[in-house]
């Protein structure tokens, strides 16, 4: 069964489509980079598999779920991280996890949000409001919330964006050491680091899938002179 | 992993809520300060013509003019934090009933402007009321603000949530705001007065208000509550 399918999918905004006509699989485990220019549609294709935003046109299904048939069961295997860390900045570190933890029902949720902290390497700011943290910290925080009801496929939108190179290297590796047989959809501007660590590449240009493809089938040279006329296309 | 109970749900958002505010008081403070700033602003306008005037038949129009408006600011506020870092979305991604979204933060939102009311009705009450004999049953102006503050909350909450997103969301929020309320508002008002002034006609001039009211609150309440999914998801 494949983990995010596409068929056809439209999201418009009035006569504007963002969306427009998407369609593709990607199996279990695989590690899917969207890439194309700003405008592209990246974050709303995004926003729609995530349930976060309703098709127009088409399906979307999650481990077979109907997005719109279902979306509460496909949420439970949803996780996304965002440039927006989603998290509290009052609030600390264990309530922000303890919050999320509780709402999706986790059993045992101080445990595992003690896990989770443990395994973001921030236990000793647990106490600490998030707005005292670092972006970076903050994006830490923001893993553990995305991952606390163990979800099978994660979303990632810009997730770099704002981070120092430090903070990208630790992020990098959290990222890695999380990813098991989960699957993750990201949208990436940064062409090297988002090719470097898929298995399929998408890249959307006005809404439309200009090229998917398995990276064992492609090759990085011309991926990237595609992804170059691709952007050059400018903003639909 | 159990899906919780929609109690669960609510129970869990309401306690962030509260958890969040009396951290940061943000909302408490604001509509406090601006309760008291509207009081003095009273006393100046009222200085003058207080000798002239039955102020105990004004009572109630001025407390409720002071809780319309400080509600106002207060709900205006409601969804800064669930707008910043996009925690509203984080809430959405969750597999839960959204309709409870609206119920905890409409009761996070009862309780807040009931706390400003405790402290600013006597306030209102010492300041303008002291001087005039009392009713015996100004206690029962309890019911009308109770009945009124539910509303306002839960009207607020939807609308709060409509215009949370918009360019210009406190000046929208106001004009959406007043006109949904003025029924109830009407209704509050009318009888908030009998109840200081101790009308012959009770039942004319503060049950039949007070029924109108909780009537005027179920219907919106019921409304709000089944449009909220379409709301957050538009």
């Amino acid at each position: 069964m494949n983990a995010v399918e596409a068929k056809h999918l439209s999201k418009a905004f009035g006569i504007r489509k963002a969306v427009d006509d998407v369609s593709f699989e990607l199996p279990e485990g695989a590690f899917l980079s969207i890439f194309g220019s700003n405008g592209a549609g990246k974050t709303t294709l995004l926003r729609v598999l995530s349930t976060l935003a309703r098709p127009s046109d088409g399906q979307a299904f999650i481990y077979g779920i109907d997005l719109k048939e279902d979306p509460d069961k496909a949420r439970e295997c949803i996780g996304m991280i965002s440039h927006a860390s989603m998290l509290y900045p009052d609030l600390t570190a264990e309530e922000n996890l303890l919050l999320y933890a509780e709402l999706y029902g986790v059993d045992d949720p101080k445990a595992r949000v003690s896990q989770l902290l443990d395994a973001v390497g921030l236990s000793h700011r647990r106490l600490d409001q998030v707005r005292t943290f670092s972006r970076g910290m903050t994006q830490r925080v923001s893993i553990a919330r995305a991952l606390v009801h163990d979800p099978r496929v994660v979303f990632l939108d810009e997730p770099y964006s704002g981070l120092d190179p430090h903070a990208v290297e630790i992020f990098d590796n959290l990222i890695e050491s999380v990813r098991g047989d989960r699957t993750f959809v990201m949208v990436s501007h940064d062409l090297a680091k988002g090719f470097g660590m898929c298995t399929h590449a998408l890249v959307m240009s006005r809404g439309r899938v200009v090229s998917f493809a398995p990276k064992d089938q492609l090759d990085y040279d011309e991926f990237a002179r595609l992804y170059r006329e691709t952007v050059g296309m400018g903003v639909a | 992993m159990a899906r919780p109970s929609t109690l669960s749900h609510f129970a869990t958002l309401l306690r962030k809520d509260l958890r969040q505010e009396f951290r940061t008081r943000e909302m408490l403070t604001s509509m406090g300060i601006y309760a008291l700033l509207v009081i003095i602003v009273y006393g100046a306008a009222l200085a003058l013509t207080a000798r002239g005037i039955d102020i105990a038949n004004m009572g109630g129009g001025l407390l409720w003019v002071l809780i319309v408006f400080t509600s106002l600011l207060g709900l205006g506020r409601s969804f800064a934090h669930e707008k910043e870092q996009g925690c509203m979305e984080g809430i959405m991604l969750v597999p839960l009933d959204r309709s409870v979204i609206f119920l905890a933060k409409a009761v996070s939102n009862i309780l807040f402007i009931l706390v400003v009311e405790v402290i600013a009705v006597p306030l209102f009450y010492f300041f303008f009321m002291t001087g005039q004999p009392v009713a015996p049953t100004l206690p029962a102006i309890i019911a009308p603000l109770l009945v009124g503050t539910i509303g306002m909350a839960g009207i607020g909450t939807i609308l709060s949530t409509i215009t949370m997103n918009t360019r210009s969301k406190d000046v929208l929020l106001a004009v959406l705001f007043i006109p949904l309320i003025y029924p109830l508002l009407y209704a509050c008002v009318t009888a908030t007065t009998a109840a200081i002034t101790g009308t012959e006609l009770w039942t004319d001039l503060f049950v039949m208000p007070l029924v109108l009211a909780c009537g005027y609150d179920v219907v919106m309440l019921l409304v709000c509550w089944v449009l909220y999914d379409f709301v957050v998801s538009a």
